[in-house]
């Protein structure tokens, strides 16, 4: 008896250093690397997911991409387009200073001056400190999306930027060396930068001081850029690796049915979509079905519209060319928006007689022959989309011609122009709020006001015009609520656009990972669970 | 000789002159910069301010003289992805690429030449036409696939090997190497014989026909003639004269195989130039893009001078006043 407790005693003494020396440590790779650590100086979502790791943002983020306190505890409208943020109180930055309101007045403030983020930050036009622990965001208009916004506003230590001579965010084609953000960070953050090369990896250790919780057990982490997609699926299998953030959609069966992985789906923040033009009164690229020009434009007509959300097969897209890692949209909004109906996201019906006959009626009956733009990068599989969109439109007698194009060449199209009557795109209202899909892409384009910028295709329609003029201007929740569903329906039944699907963040894993994922494709470090 | 090599000079100079030209061009045509940078969702304003921000609105030659002016001191601006200088990121660059294309032309050398002479001794045997009927394979297969054939076996069915990266390494100065640590010496072997694999069948096949050329010359008769052993001809006489003009065309080799290193480097991830260029490629990141076009000639530009230099050393016809003014070129 005696011996079987020395002995398990023995055994306990031997496992405990040997628990405790093996501190928890992730390694996990994805297509790009982080361009910067400086949080202002990039918004591509990579990167943003990564320095997220170090910089936390003034409002948080639930899982659920719902709002939650961050370094604000709370905020609240004060009327005369101002914001108030209380800041929280014993918040230390990783060099162990104290977070100060005049932190989070220079951020702001940094933030917006960065050309990443003035679509996003623009319309603020001062910040005031307005007692120890409160912070007064003055805008153009009531911006009663301001708090939403804030979740992608950064925070950054005023005397560690004075110090490294980073009070500016680094500027593209300025003369002279590197600034030190790009490799140095100093942020709240559940994790502290321990080194950041770009063509290799980006090294993360926990802050042990982090004012969050920190539910997870990993000590380190170390995310690496591995550009082939065999490779990285290789460094998964083989053990290299612990995660793959993005893993391709036909490793998804190799990887699911190897012993001892799985595989992990979220949709993601982005919809794709079919847009039309919307006001030409000659559609670009369109022809009669006998190659002639037409002299019409039959995006305009509304029958013709939902003729093509008829005919259209989101399901089957979603399905096949997805291999159902997709989730198919019915309305211009995703769960994890703010604005999102969920009642209402209901797609149109797949009904080809139908369909038909809604060409018949708008006098195109014989079909027409016209041109899909389509990005070969940027968005999952979308060659094969627009593909499939052709064969779908082919059976109303609606030829399309598929004209892929590299996204450079396609993004110098639109914002150049924009020069295309019909294409595919991908779709993330900037500050998550389906107001911004209002005001940005579907209001009537305005050049000299800058309204409705980014509607390419030229949709206009006088109910969603009045929503998104409304909606800036209208803080209470209810009132908001009926401008959302005003909105997205009139959206819907004059098709702004023929929704197809958010398709899903992909990750491949070990089973000893536990992670929890996120719509804005972070990895919350601070919630990974790795088994010994 | 003096004159040609100034004259072999001057052809490297003006090849430079227009690699630079046609780089500036290509550059100019890969995108819009402006768009990739800042994505969708930016105002005109911003568009525009950037692109004077970058000297964008100038006329093409003014950029391209800037360009032209700044590359000859070595300062290729400011990097659009990474936001740093350029020059910075090359020199990074520069080992993990060098030292991955050295070994892979060791590698191939030191497989290559014994096989051929091999090959060459035994002609009309069947196993030397089996051998050379099968470099033909290693020749055909492309890197990248021998490379994930590489990373499947090695890595993933037996473990023993890394699949991407470099290993650690050591700083020496700037320089850094994977050859001082056993990680990094890992991480070097299937890049470099993915990389090596289709130069060994290139280094057999030309050691072998001129190992043939040589054996079938007069001189190896009359040792012949004389009785000196059949192995002491083959590896004394014939072998050192088979391998001058290898050794030639291993420089040259060295220049392909720096070029060629972008396919074995993007599918290892290897963190050398031609990572960096396809990178550059993806994100629109012109002054990386015509920086590195620019570099790739330059090297090859230098390879061949020095080709040519060690040929007027080893050659006494050339020496003689340049009036043949051949020689090897590109």
């Amino acid at each position: 008896m005696l011996k079987r407790i020395v002995c398990a005693a023995a055994l306990a003494l031997a496992i405990a250093p040997a628990m405790d020396a093996e501190a928890a440590e992730l390694r996990f790779a994805g297509t790009t690397p982080a361009l910067t650590m400086d949080p202002h100086a990039s918004n591509d979502f990579v990167t943003t997911a990564i320095y997220r790791q170090v910089y936390d943002s003034l409002v948080g983020l639930t899982l659920d991409m719902e709002l939650a306190p961050g370094l604000a505890t709370d905020w609240e409208y004060l009327g005369d387009n101002t914001w108030r943020f209380m800041i929280r109180d014993g918040v230390v930055f990783h060099d162990g200073s104290p977070l100060t309101a005049e932190d989070i007045k220079f951020s702001i403030e940094r933030a917006k001056g960065s050309r990443f983020y003035t679509s996003l930050f623009g319309g603020i036009t001062e910040v005031n400190v307005s007692g120890d622990n409160t912070v007064d965001v003055i805008s153009t208009t009531p911006d009663p999306v301001l708090p939403r916004k804030m979740a992608r506003m950064f925070i950054m230590s005023k005397p560690w930027a004075e110090e490294n001579d980073a009070l500016d965010v680094p500027d593209l084609g300025a003369e002279g060396g590197e600034a030190f953000s790009i490799r140095n960070a100093n942020g709240t953050g559940p994790m502290k930068l321990v080194s950041h090369d770009q063509a290799v990896q980006t090294v993360f250790a926990k802050n042990e001081n982090y004012w969050g919780e920190y539910p997870g057990n990993i000590e380190t982490a170390t995310y690496l850029p591995i550009g082939s997609s065999p490779t990285r699926v290789a460094a998964l299998l083989s053990g290299e690796v612990d995660m793959v953030i993005d893993l391709p959609l036909q490793d998804i069966n190799r990887v699911q049915s190897t012993s001892g992985f799985k595989v992990q789906q979220e949709p993601q923040l982005i919809w794709m979509q079919i847009e039309l033009d919307g006001s030409r009164d000659v559609a670009l690229d369109t022809f009669k079905k006998d190659g002639s020009p037409i002299e019409s434009n039959p995006f305009k007509d509304v029958r013709v519209r939902q003729a093509l959300a008829h005919a259209i097969d989101a399901d089957l897209i979603a399905d096949r060319v997805m291999r159902g890692s997709a989730r198919v949209v019915g309305i211009a909004a995703t769960p994890g928006l703010g604005g999102y109906q969920e009642d209402l996201d209901q797609r149109w019906p797949t009904d080809i007689e139908k369909a038909k006959s809604l060409l018949e009626e708008a006098g195109y009956g014989e079909g027409f022959i016209t041109t899909l733009n389509c990005p070969l990068e940027r968005y999952v599989n979308t060659e094969e989309i627009c593909r499939a969109v052709a064969a779908m439109l082919a059976r109303v007698g609606i030829e399309v011609r598929v004209n892929g194009m590299v996204w450079p060449d396609f993004a110098r199209m639109l914002v150049n122009g924009p020069e295309s009557s019909f294409h595919l795109i991908g779709l993330t209202p900037n500050s998550w709020d389906v107001q911004d899909a209002f005001t940005a892409t579907m209001m009537t384009r305005d050049p000299e006001t800058k309204q409705g910028f980014f509607n390419w295709a030229l949709y206009s329609n006088p109910t969603v015009d009045k929503v998104a003029k409304e909606l800036p201007a209208t803080i209470d929740e209810e009132a908001r609520t009926a401008l959302y569903r005003e909105g997205l329906e009139a959206a819907k039944e004059t098709v702004s656009a023929v929704y197809l699907h958010q398709p899903m963040l992909t990750w491949g894993l070990t089973d000893a990972i536990e992670a929890p994922m996120r719509g804005d494709a972070t990895v919350t470090l601070q919630n990974v669970q790795k088994a010994d | 000789m003096a004159a040609l090599i100034a004259r072999r000079l001057g052809h490297g100079i003006l090849v430079l002159f227009v690699v630079s030209l046609l780089a500036f061009l290509l550059s100019s045509l890969v995108g819009d910069p402006v768009a990739s940078i800042l994505g969708l969702n930016a105002t005109p304003e911003d568009r525009a301010e950037l692109a004077q921000r970058l000297g964008l609105d100038q006329p093409f030659f003014t950029r391209y003289a800037t360009f032209l002016w700044n590359a000859i001191h070595f300062e290729f601006a400011t990097s659009y992805a990474a936001q740093r200088p350029v020059s910075d990121l090359l020199i990074e660059r520069i080992p993990a690429t060098l030292e991955l294309a050295a070994v892979a032309l060791v590698l191939s050398l030191a497989v290559g030449i014994p096989l051929g002479l091999l090959a060459a001794v035994n002609r009309g045997r069947w196993w030397a036409t089996a051998l050379m009927s099968a470099s033909v394979i290693g020749l055909s297969l492309p890197t990248f696939v021998v490379g994930i054939l590489l990373i499947f076996v090695f890595s993933v069915q037996l473990g023993w090997l890394p699949s991407f990266g470099r290993g650690e390494t050591v700083a020496i100065g700037w320089w850094t190497t994977g050859f001082l640590t056993a990680s990094g010496l890992k991480a070097l072997i299937m890049p470099a014989l993915a990389l090596a694999i289709s130069q060994v069948a290139l280094v057999a096949r030309l050691v072998r026909a001129e190992m043939l050329d040589v054996l079938r010359a007069d001189y190896i008769r009359f040792a012949k003639a004389r009785g000196i052993k059949k192995r002491a001809i083959e590896f004394s006489h014939a072998l050192r004269n088979t391998l001058i003009p290898v050794i030639t065309v291993s420089g040259i080799q060295l220049g392909f195989l720096v070029a060629f290193a972008v396919v074995a480097e993007a599918v290892f991830q290897w963190p050398g130039l031609g990572l960096l260029f396809l990178q550059a490629l993806g994100s629109t990141d012109i002054p990386v893009i015509s920086a590195f076009l620019l570099l790739a000639a330059a090297f090859f530009v230098t390879i061949n001078l020095v080709v040519d230099c060690l040929y007027v050393l080893v050659d006494p016809r050339l020496r003689a006043g340049g009036a043949l003014g051949g020689g090897p070129t590109l």
